[in-house]
């Protein structure tokens, strides 16, 4: 039997892998990724719950309403992503990833003990724009198509390249006139975007919110999604997204065994296929 | 003036553990460059098994329910043997996770996901082992000694905090001394300042490498077994906060820098202390909040060296 909820939730996997992989692209390893999600989600949960004049007559949650939260937590991200990569983006390697981690907790230490944010049980009751997950993952799926889609179109555009000369050698790039300050930033954004979207449609989905949706296992699993599934092309987080979301829930029936052998997939994906599940096609 | 002292020992005595606990990211970073993302994990050992080696009972959830050692130790026997168990559980990390990266080359990224996998694997089968119930130290591992300490003037200290600091102080010590004064130290740090000219020179680096791996387990350990006596095992994630604040602790110093670590534990806890009361919710965020203003003002860290731009 095919479950359409675990389904969705692949779709959500693959949707934050392409986050993470984009500055991944420009050589940048950003751990942020779970703190816009998680940005994005509570501005849906706080709007939909606060906001009467958004849920409209019907029985379901209008998806205009979906729309507009969107077209408020992605500006809203942006510019927050804009402010913060300024800095952070001068960090190096594993600094920068550091610096994100602590980001993160600083945002969800925060949302998790003030009040205004539902404190540590969250926010409950986020109505439903739909009203089976068949909805959820057509919707998914069109966040997907679109991301993916962009990401594609990365790989053969002047962006796209410049931040591939990024990740190959910055100080080469730099000397070749690519603005490796500005492509970066464009990166940390365009992915700080795609989770916040990701968050405002997983806050419905959900129906809950509370900030321990940021949390640090939440970054590495991500970035184990695009390290297995491959970091050099758009189809490899995607894949790894998918995949590996599926996997715990597919190794239910061992019972408490199954994180054991997710850990033993994430160790040994790595060891035995370094360049993850989708290879670049030499040329 | 009182509550302020008492609030520094008290912060210095954390401090002090975070900063030993830090050290071994730091000399696990030195020889290799990575950072290990299963140290949290194996501090998490090293709090269980001080628990088992004072004689503690396996909870009725796990595999292992109800069982127990046939011998109890003393405290500072069971944090040692806790701390060379530990010790052994890093090298079978290195093993597993790192040396066959290690063989190949491979890029740094590789080593977060695979040392995060044996991280997941260690806390998970802590799990199916004794269950995911929280976990007590026996109260009277003190002995005759009393709980809290009366300093005069109205200060008070729990004995636990100064055996953190004098363990702490103690270890951290004994490694200054050790890496700076001993054949096997000074061969550690040539293999962390280039590892091909120590191999060069005849040093055996990949024993190096196991051998830092070995220090670092043993700190983690130990510091684990050193919380576990101040606050109770919270279940089998109770190293994951741990874990990050250590890698706040590292880049606040500075990678790779071991005074840099030293004092980077003693700040992050001596701010986590003087955090007040009212806003004690908020304690983890300074602590993070803090590395991060280091970070953006100093790049490199309090004693990193700044990177320099090869071309």
């Amino acid at each position: 039997m095919f479950d359409i909820s675990l389904f969705v939730l692949m779709l959500l996997g693959a949707l934050l892998a392409l986050a993470v992989y984009l500055p991944l692209r420009a050589g940048q390893l950003s751990l942020a990724t779970p703190g816009f999600y998680t940005i994005g989600g509570t501005v849906a949960a706080l709007l939909s719950t606060t906001v009467p004049e958004l849920g409209g007559n019907e029985q379901t949650y209008p998806l205009t309403s979906v729309f507009l939260e969107l077209m408020l937590a992605i500006p809203l991200v942006a510019l927050l992503a804009f402010l913060i990569g300024k800095p952070v983006l001068k960090l190096k390697g594993i600094y920068l990833a550091i610096a994100t981690i602590a980001l993160v907790e600083i945002l969800r230490v925060v949302l998790l003990s003030s009040p205004w944010f539902g404190a540590a049980v969250g926010i409950f009751a986020i109505p439903q724009p739909f009203e089976g997950p068949e909805g959820y993952a057509a919707a998914f799926a069109v966040l997907l198509g679109i991301t993916a889609w962009g990401c594609q179109r990365l790989e053969t555009e002047p962006l796209g390249r410049e931040m591939a000369a990024i990740r190959n050698d910055e100080l080469a790039a730099r000397c070749m006139g690519v603005n490796s300050e500005r492509v970066k930033l464009i990166a940390f954004v365009l992915s700080a975007i795609i989770a916040a979207a990701a968050g405002v449609l997983a806050a419905h989905f959900f129906n809950s919110w509370s900030a321990r949706q940021a949390s640090f296992d939440a970054s590495i699993t991500t970035l184990a999604f695009v390290v297995l599934g491959g970091s050099r092309t758009w189809l490899g987080p995607v894949i790894g997204g998918l995949v590996l979301t599926a996997l715990p829930e597919l190794l239910r029936p061992i019972g408490d065994l199954r994180l054991i052998v997710f850990g033993l997939v994430i160790l040994l994906g790595p060891i035995f296929i370094p360049q993850g599940l989708i290879q670049q096609k030499r040329s | 003036m009182e509550v302020w002292l008492q609030l520094l020992v008290n912060g210095i005595s954390i401090g002090a553990v975070y900063a030993l606990f830090a050290l071994g990211y730091t000399l696990v970073f030195s020889v290799l460059g990575v950072i290990n993302f299963a140290h949290g994990a194996v501090f998490t050992c090293g709090a269980y098994f001080t628990y088992i080696f004072l004689g503690g009972v396996v909870g009725s959830n796990g595999l292992l329910a109800t069982q127990k050692l046939p011998v109890t130790f003393p405290l500072a026997i069971a944090l040692v043997l806790a701390g060379l168990t530990a010790a052994m559980v890093g090298l079978l990390v290195e093993t597993v996770a790192f040396k066959p990266l290690r063989r190949r080359g491979a890029e740094p990224l590789l080593y977060l996901i695979t040392s995060l996998g044996a991280g997941v694997i260690i806390v998970n089968l802590i799990q199916l082992l004794m269950g995911a119930e929280a976990y007590a130290l026996p109260s009277n591992i003190l002995g005759s000694m009393p709980a809290v300490l009366a300093l005069g003037h109205g200060i008070q200290i729990r004995t636990v905090q100064l055996l953190l600091l004098l363990v702490g102080g103690v270890t951290m010590l004994i490694l200054n001394i050790w890496l700076n004064q001993s054949l096997g130290g000074k061969a550690l740090q040539a293999v962390a300042e280039d590892t091909t000219t120590a191999r060069l020179l005849g040093i055996n680096s990949g024993a190096m490498i196991q051998l830092a791996f070995a220090i670092a387990s043993f700190l983690a350990g130990l510091s684990g077994g050193l919380v576990a006596l101040s606050v109770n095992i919270g279940g089998p994630y109770f190293g994951i906060s741990y874990g990050l604040k250590g890698l706040g602790v590292l880049v606040l110093g500075g990678l790779g820098s071991v005074p840099g670590a030293m004092l980077g534990g003693l700040i992050i806890g001596i701010t986590e202390a003087f955090v007040p009361a009212k806003l004690s919710a908020y304690k983890d965020a300074v602590a993070f909040a803090f590395l991060f203003l280091v970070l953006i003002i100093r790049p490199q860290g309090l004693f990193g060296k700044p990177p320099i731009e090869k071309v």
